[in-house]
């Protein structure tokens, strides 16, 4: 019997995916506990003000305007999944890098924030459209995110910007003051190098200036194809 | 009976301990390790209830350091995230463990139950 190769790139693709739905279900079952405290406080003073006791209406206004938030808050967090969801209808098509990068900061900010980290987006005014394969981008840019908090200086801050390039994009990771050469051998992984083959794409560092940039093709052909 | 509640979500906590108020249980609350530490260096609770997951330090981490200057204190662990991991080192390390959301019924009797009110 043969035996049963899991392929790399489908299972990265799968723990990407998972690890996103589980921080962002995590995100909206905090949302609902708001939610739920601000019902039920509610219905405390409903059933205090049945029994004649006095109603403090500005509290009642600003549990208002905390429940309108929280709703909106709720709704980013499912239009960001919506869009992660979405960016595997195609293999290979043309995407803003910027908008693309702060969705990547949204999707990992209760992941970031829980390990104490800051990470900031820089991006220029204009799009910066590449064509490319929108998920596993997304999944790289986690990857070097995830990476990028092992290496992280005192500050504990990344910066993720968006350079445009001719042709093509670079995102630059910044922050990371403690990357080595070895620490980066380690990073790249069967799975990093076959993504970055599927991106057709590059990695390259500057140690001394704890940096590490993503090359991105200008081409709009996969390299699949 | 004292108790303080720790969780990263400021709306979510301050109404919890003014339900809890509401109730007679006398609850302060905070929103992150560092200022529970402050608090409980200055009040003595007889119960914490703790988000597992917050920034910098978390619940289980947190427990550890009450603890240490409050022996005896009981814990009751909050959080949204249904890990199996969490699940099981929740139920090994606190009184209790809860889900949010949560039934404020509920948690006012783990506290009770906790207490052995």
């Amino acid at each position: 019997m043969m035996p049963h190769r899991i392929d790399p790139l489908g299972e990265a693709g799968l723990q990407f995916y998972s690890k996103v739905s589980a921080s962002i279900s995590h995100e909206i079952k905090n949302t609902l506990a708001v939610l739920n405290e601000s019902a039920g406080f509610l219905e405390d003073v409903t059933l205090m003000a049945r029994k004649g006791m006095n109603v403090d209406m500005e509290r009642l206004h600003s549990l208002a305007g905390s429940m309108l938030k929280q709703v909106q808050r709720a709704d980013t967090i499912v239009k960001n999944m919506n869009r992660l969801a979405h960016s595997l209808d195609e293999s290979w098509t043309q995407v803003d890098v910027n908008s693309l990068l702060e969705l990547m900061k949204n999707l990992s900010e209760r992941t970031t924030v829980t390990r104490g980290f800051n990470v900031t987006v820089a991006v220029s005014d204009m799009p910066v459209i590449i064509a490319t394969n929108p998920f596993f981008l997304e999944n790289m840019i986690w990857l070097l995110l995830d990476f990028a908090m092992t290496v992280t200086g005192d500050a504990k801050t990344i910066e993720m910007q968006t350079v445009k390039a001719d042709p093509g994009a670079r995102i630059v990771f910044s922050g990371l003051d403690r990357l080595t050469e070895n620490k980066f051998n380690d990073f790249q992984t069967e799975r990093v190098r076959l993504m970055l083959a599927m991106l057709n794409s590059t990695l390259q560092t500057d140690k001394n200036n704890g940096m590490i940039t993503l090359n991105l093709p200008g081409n709009t052909e996969s390299p699949a194809q | 009976m004292r108790i303080l509640l720790v969780d990263d979500e400021e709306e979510f906590v301050a109404t919890l301990a003014e339900r809890l108020s509401l109730r007679g249980i006398d609850a302060d609350w905070v929103i992150s390790a560092s200022d529970a530490e402050k608090i409980i260096n200055t009040r003595h609770y007889d119960l914490a209830v703790l988000d597992v997951k917050m920034p910098q330090v978390g619940g289980r981490e947190l427990k550890k350091i009450i603890e240490k200057k409050q022996p005896g204190i009981k814990t009751i662990y909050l959080t949204g995230h249904g890990s199996e991991e969490d699940y099981q080192a929740g139920i090994a390390e606190a009184e209790y463990y809860l889900m949010k959301p949560i039934n404020i019924n509920d948690l006012i009797q783990k506290i009770n139950d906790a207490l052995g009110k």
